[in-house]
């Protein structure tokens, strides 16, 4: 593979993990939100593969297909388990802004990743370094989603979003991360989702619904 | 444990048999382990154990073990302490309500202590110093269910752990400066490091390692911890966990760190000054029988930490033979304070086995019902006083002779510290008579002061067993302490400034380069010779004198049978030095009077009242926790219970943080 080729190829997997999470703010359902994490793990987990083809490391591959598997089947799957039990109203994100406004901070959170995030463009490859501040972009967007998102899986799925931020911020500025260590931060996320889908479960039992803001009665 | 009450109205015989087994598993797992700790010991202070490297036992730092004389010394006395303590709590806990975590607690608890002077790296170290935090906390909460054992446990977790972040912190700039993990390595390259570096690593562990010791103002765990932890822990607590905090001083401040300034030595013997009084004063005017020994704890730690005080001071001014007595009267005393005190709480508990209470104005009349108890009690109590032919005299004298043999014109400073602090020691001793005679006299002597003392039995042969042992310990201790010469002498050469000649221990005390000499041998067979002379002689001469005994009533001026409530209480007892010691006492007493209705002139009754708390924990720690609260209620405020707000904060602290770092 060329040296243009691999960046045009890096770059377009980093443009379509911009372009899911932005899709992810301006859905409000929940299930369209799993299909686009499906896309956005396969985009990241894209990344690693794209590095071993190019250095023929086998290391990459395993990490890439991993990633894949992870983030591109299981946690989208776990997350839609969970929806289909789920009744309609619990199905939306419910934002506590309006989707207008969610889109223009977006936008800002963007410009203010490729703002901050400049020192990691020098960071690694010079090739794939150029994109990380999209990983950036994505940690904040996550947690934006998890600050203005009310129903407990809109959270799960902006827990995901952040964390894929965090996982394109390692493949985009370094030389991919060793498998044990992409294992053990996935298995942490695994680790989250279950929790959380454990946790909506008993919410809905309790409260007959997963919002948020109910949990302010239990304060003190 | 809560898991278990269902259990044992269920099954009583089963779940009673499965709490024996228990107990006495952990009993013995406490055994052999202590024992474990004396065969290193015993190895450690004849050849030096280690290092030994076990590299997967910690993850990146691994586990460093090597001990010297140091650690060999502090190993022997916890795990001679541990061995008695084990025996004794199998047979104390057998028919007790602790759970079995706490049971199982003990053993770990004992393991992590004898963990801490077997550690050849700061990594090391810090575990098992956590490690014996943590595992004692668990061994307190045996009672959980009272409030105030809960209470005493988060008092010590606090405590503990702060002084934790401040050893802490001593050993990451010791290690940042000296480039390195292990103490031996360290210790060659502390004399390298700036002294703004030394000075800090050596405030840090005072503080970490005091707080430990049970010294002023950082003791205010331990009369709330002590009285309320099962007394096999009070006493393991008491007597070895609070002389790790001496091995720290010794094996950090002194050997690693190799002295330093002369402020240094200042700060040692004020805090091992106002220890040993504030210490001796609260013990002398407590009413609780295990709060007591917890205060003649501090005393005895502010006694040791001014002799390793006055040893450094007198090193600094070059007077080197008597670095060394003051040294090992550090070091005697620490040892003979481990003896002392297992054995005086083990006694406690006895007490509290056979009688539920700790309340000494309750007690009363133990001697007839328990005389084992009473004898082994006494042999405690006449070793805390500091009198001859008691544990505690050898240490105290020792140090009292570092004191004023001190050259006159070496300096002004010296010339300056020295009559203080005999004059410390002295009232020191002369107050713990009064405690010790408080606590063995008013809970053994005269009748009983309620229908629980009444009743009490001598505990089973079990527990009375491993008292006998350190009792015998003691004993020995007082009268032969040359059985710890060659410890002793094998620690004074490991340590920096200490020259070759040392105190002879043996039949005489005989100290280099001083004319004082004593010898508690002689003074004990004196003594022995004496009472007995006197015994014989009342046998030969009083037989043919004693007039013929006629049966009358008691005389008692009118006003009936004497009854117990005519005997002197604890209160009343201490009342005196109450009221001499009043401002640093600061009681709170109140007295009701009673008026029968017919006439104002005719009192009814009186009622007194009189509650002595700690003076540093109300005045000090008070105002430390309101502080801590008005910062909290302060930032409570944001906390609505809002998660959105939660995240919002985060989010603009990552960007925030983001924003700073770029």
């Amino acid at each position: 593979m060329s040296a243009g080729t691999y960046a045009s190829l890096v770059d377009l997997a980093a443009g379509l993990l911009l372009l899911s999470a932005v899709l992810v703010v301006w859905r409000r359902d929940l299930r369209a939100a799993t299909r686009l994490l499906a896309v956005q793990g396969a985009a990241l987990g894209a990344i690693p593969v794209l590095a071993g083809i190019r250095a023929r490391d086998a290391h990459l591959l395993v990490v890439g297909a991993a990633v894949i598997a992870l983030r591109a089947v299981v946690f989208p799957r776990l997350v839609a388990a969970r929806l289909r039990g789920a009744p309609s109203h619990d199905r939306e994100g419910a934002p506590v802004v309006n989707t207008a406004t969610s889109l223009l901070v977006t936008a800002l959170l963007v410009t203010a990743a490729y703002a901050l995030g400049g020192s990691l463009v020098h960071a690694g490859p010079s090739s794939s370094a150029r994109a990380a501040p999209v990983g950036f972009a994505l940690v904040l967007v996550g947690v934006f989603l998890l600050a203005t998102r009310r129903h407990a899986l809109s959270q799960v799925v902006a827990l995901l979003l952040l964390d894929n931020g965090i996982d394109a911020v390692a493949f985009l500025a370094s030389h991919g991360v060793p498998p044990v260590v992409e294992l053990g931060a996935s298995l942490d996320v695994l680790l989250a989702i279950v929790i959380l889908g454990v946790l909506a479960g008993r919410m809905h039992e309790k409260f007959g619904g997963t919002d948020l803001d109910d949990l302010r009665e239990l304060h003190e | 444990m809560s898991a278990g009450a269902p259990d044992a109205r269920d099954a009583p015989a089963t779940s009673g048999r499965r709490h024996e087994r228990a107990a006495l598993a952990a009993g013995i797992a406490t055994s052999l382990l202590g024992a474990a700790g004396v065969a290193l010991g015993v190895v450690a202070v004849a050849s030096g154990v280690g290092p030994v490297r076990v590299g997967g036992a910690l993850p990146l730092a691994g586990v460093t073990l090597a001990a010297g004389a140091t650690g060999g010394l502090f190993l022997l006395l916890t795990g001679a302490v541990a061995v008695a303590v084990g025996a004794y709590s199998a047979g104390y806990e057998r028919h007790g309500s602790t759970g079995p975590a706490q049971l199982a607690a003990v053993p770990f608890f004992v393991a992590a202590m004898l963990l801490v002077p077997l550690a050849g790296s700061a990594t090391t170290f810090l575990a098992a110093w956590e490690l014996m935090a943590l595992a004692s906390l668990v061994a307190i909460l045996a009672d959980h269910a009272r409030a105030a054992v809960r209470d005493a446990a988060r008092w010590y977790a606090v405590m503990t752990h702060l002084g934790f972040v401040a050893i802490l912190l001593a050993f990451v700039v010791l290690g940042a400066a000296g480039h390195a993990d292990a103490l031996a390595v360290l210790e060659r390259r502390a004399g390298s490091l700036s002294s703004s570096s030394r000075d800090v690593v050596f405030l840090l562990s005072f503080l970490g390692f005091g707080a430990k010791a049970g010294l002023v103002p950082l003791h205010v765990w331990l009369p709330r911890a002590h009285p309320e932890a099962p007394s096999p822990v009070s006493a393991l607590m008491s007597a070895a966990m609070v002389a790790t905090g001496v091995y720290g001083i010794v094996r950090i401040d002194v050997e690693v760190l190799g002295g330093g300034p002369r402020w240094w030595a200042l700060v040692v013997v004020l805090a091992g000054a106002t220890s040993a009084l504030f210490g001796v004063i609260q013990a002398s005017v407590s009413t609780d029988l295990k709060r007591l020994l917890a205060y003649s704890t501090t005393e005895n730690m502010g006694l040791v930490t001014l002799a390793l005080g006055s040893s450094m001071l007198l090193a600094d001014y070059g007077e080197r033979s008597l670095a060394t007595v003051a040294l090992v009267a550090a070091l005697v005393h620490v040892v003979a304070h481990a003896a002392f005190k297992s054995l005086a709480f083990l006694g406690a508990g006895a007490v509290l086995f056979a009688t539920g209470l700790r309340d000494l104005d309750l007690l009363g009349g133990l001697a007839t019902r328990m005389p084992a108890t009473t004898g082994l009690f006494f042999v405690a109590a006449l070793g805390a006083s500091g009198l001859p032919l008691g544990a505690g005299f050898v240490g105290e004298w020792l140090l009292v002779q570092s004191l004023i043999h001190s050259r006159p014109g070496t300096g002004t400073l010296l010339a300056l510290v020295m009559p203080v602090a005999v004059g410390v020691v002295a009232l020191t001793t002369g107050l713990g008579v009064a405690a010790m005679v408080k606590a063995s006299g008013i809970a053994f002597l005269a009748r009983p002061r309620s229908a629980e003392a009444a009743r009490a039995h001598e505990v089973p042969a079990a527990m009375v067993a491993p008292m006998a042992t350190l009792a015998a310990a003691s004993a020995v201790l007082a009268v032969a302490p040359s059985a710890l010469a060659p410890a002793l002498g094998r620690l004074a050469r490991e340590l920096p400034g200490h020259p070759g000649s040392f105190p002879q221990l043996g039949l005489l005390l005989r100290l280099p380069g001083v004319a004082g000499s004593v010898s508690p041998g002689l003074l004990a067979v004196g003594v022995v010779a004496a009472s007995g002379g006197v015994v014989a002689l009342r046998a030969l001469v009083g037989r043919s004198r004693r007039p013929r005994g006629t049966r009358a009533p008691l005389w008692s001026g009118g006003a009936g049978a004497l009854t117990e409530r005519m005997q002197y209480t604890a209160t009343s007892f201490a009342e005196p030095l109450q009221r001499v010691f009043d401002d640093v006492l600061r009681p709170d007493v109140d007295v009701e009077v009673g008026h029968v209705e017919e006439s104002r002139y005719l009192v009814e009754r009186v009622r007194y009242r009189s509650r002595i708390g700690d003076v540093v924990e109300e005045r000090v720690f008070s105002r430390v926790l309101d502080g801590v609260h008005a910062w909290a209620s302060l930032v409570r405020r944001v906390h609505n219970g809002s998660v959105h707000r939660y995240l919002a904060i985060g989010a603009l602290a990552l960007v925030a943080a983001v924003a700073v770092a770029r």
